[in-house]
């Protein structure tokens, strides 16, 4: 990684990572991120909740799901007014340091739908606006309807429509092996016939569409997003270096247009666009706070 | 493997400038690391089951093993009736058509630190 910018705006130019085969690395560092959410080791983490989609029923599951804490938070709130600090400290800083950039290098369930997208399949290009939907997710799903079956003496465990119900990281990590566990152990199959469905419908779509989930309803990474906007972690754009090529455009998986918006809420800061030089991964430093832009533009 | 996908020509001078602030990011990150620290150090108003506070971790815990405890709210206390019977037979029922109306409530909730039940859901 490199130092110092030359154009003397505020942050440090990862202008290094331009150069390396991110598409070659990025896969390490997610499936070494497995060894921290899937650490057996670190059950006694349940008490807190991470930064990444991953069930908290799974039995390998370190963390706590930030998904799954908001909601029940929501369901409890009727009977006791709590407050998730813990829950809204790990956000903020996760965002605020780096936005989504743990959806793109670290979370497992964005690493197994990039496993799937690999498989060779014509992929489908679905509206930006759809993203909008994990809002929908995360307002109505994730908060208001826990609260309003709470408010109605229903916990969360027994509440008919859930995002837990729903998800399909539940069906795969926490359902999928309980009911093999269970079945190994003579007892009955666990998980609902509903659950069973999704799980499927799911991974079909993660073979044809680049990471559905992330792109249409993960309610965390949709929050994340929000963040890019003014998280230290950004993308920039080197007008000077761009040749018009459309590389960056091609490269990005998430239909993001590169050329037009950095930092959008639907990038996942995969630094796929990086490799065409003319975007650059940057950290923002306590400096003068310069236009990238209109500094290359000066003579 | 990536493929060239046609697109209109890209005009540099037409792009938003990202002007990226410190500040912004740097003072959510405090905030985000002193609400962090204090929730790790909060004490939550939900009692566990030998009485004691429950500290924030263990709630968060006991969402993922079954650890929440319901207690059924308590009856309605009967009013006090008047002397005249036929008054008293429409306090009972106003008594009783209230109690219906009221939702069942979950009333108290206590965690229990020794639950490991995987969430049924």
């Amino acid at each position: 990684m490199n130092g110092q910018s030359d154009d003397k705006s505020s942050g440090v130019g990862l202008s290094g990572l331009g150069t390396k085969p991110l598409s070659r690395i990025r896969p390490w560092f997610q499936a070494a991120f497995l060894a921290v959410w899937l650490a057996p080791v670190g059950r006694w983490l349940h008490g807190i909740p991470g930064c990444v989609f991953h069930c908290y029923s799974c039995p390998l599951s370190s963390f706590a799901c930030p998904v799954g804490v908001a909601a029940n938070y929501a369901a409890l709130w009727p009977a006791a007014h709590e407050v998730p600090y813990i829950l809204i400290g790990v956000i903020l800083i996760t965002g605020a340091v780096g936005g989504s950039l743990v959806c793109g290098w670290a979370c497992p369930f964005g690493f197994l739908q990039d496993f799937l997208s690999k498989i060779n399949r014509r992929k489908l290009q679905i509206p930006s606006w759809t993203g909008h939907l994990r809002y929908v997710m995360l307002i109505g799903l994730v908060l208001a309807l826990p609260l309003f079956f709470g408010a109605r003496g229903v916990p969360f465990e027994e509440q008919p429509v859930s995002v837990c119900r729903l998800c399909p990281a539940g069906a795969l990590e926490s359902g999928l092996p309980h009911s093999l566990q269970s079945i190994a152990q003579g007892g009955p199959w666990l998980m609902g016939w509903q659950k069973i469905v999704l799980l499927t419908v799911f991974l079909g779509a993660a073979v044809v569409i680049h990471r559905p989930w992330c792109r249409l309803l993960c309610p965390l990474g949709g929050l994340l997003a929000l963040f890019n906007r003014f998280s230290l972690f950004h993308l920039r754009f080197r007008a000077e270096k761009c040749v018009e090529c459309n590389l960056c455009r091609s490269r990005c998986s998430m239909g993001v247009k590169v050329d037009q918006q950095l930092n959008a809420p639907n990038c996942i800061r995969c630094l796929e666009c990086v490799k065409c030089g003319a975007i650059e991964a940057a950290f923002a430093l306590p400096a003068e706070k310069q236009d990238s832009y209109t500094s290359a533009q000066k003579p | 493997m990536t493929r060239k996908i046609s697109q209109p020509p890209i005009n540099p001078g037409t792009r938003p400038t990202e002007q990226r602030d410190f500040w912004t990011g740097g003072v959510l990150t405090i905030v985000g690391l002193l609400v962090l620290i204090a929730g790790l150090r909060h004490l939550t108003g939900v009692e566990t089951l030998d009485g004691s506070s429950a500290w924030e971790t263990q709630l968060v815990k006991a969402f993922s093993t079954g650890g929440l405890r319901y207690a059924e709210a308590t009856a309605a206390v009967l009013p006090t009736l008047p002397d005249n019977p036929a008054d008293a037979v429409a306090t009972l029922d106003r008594a009783r058509k209230s109690s219906t109306e009221r939702p069942h409530a979950i009333g108290r909730v206590r965690v229990d630190l020794g639950a490991s039940t995987p969430c049924p859901t």
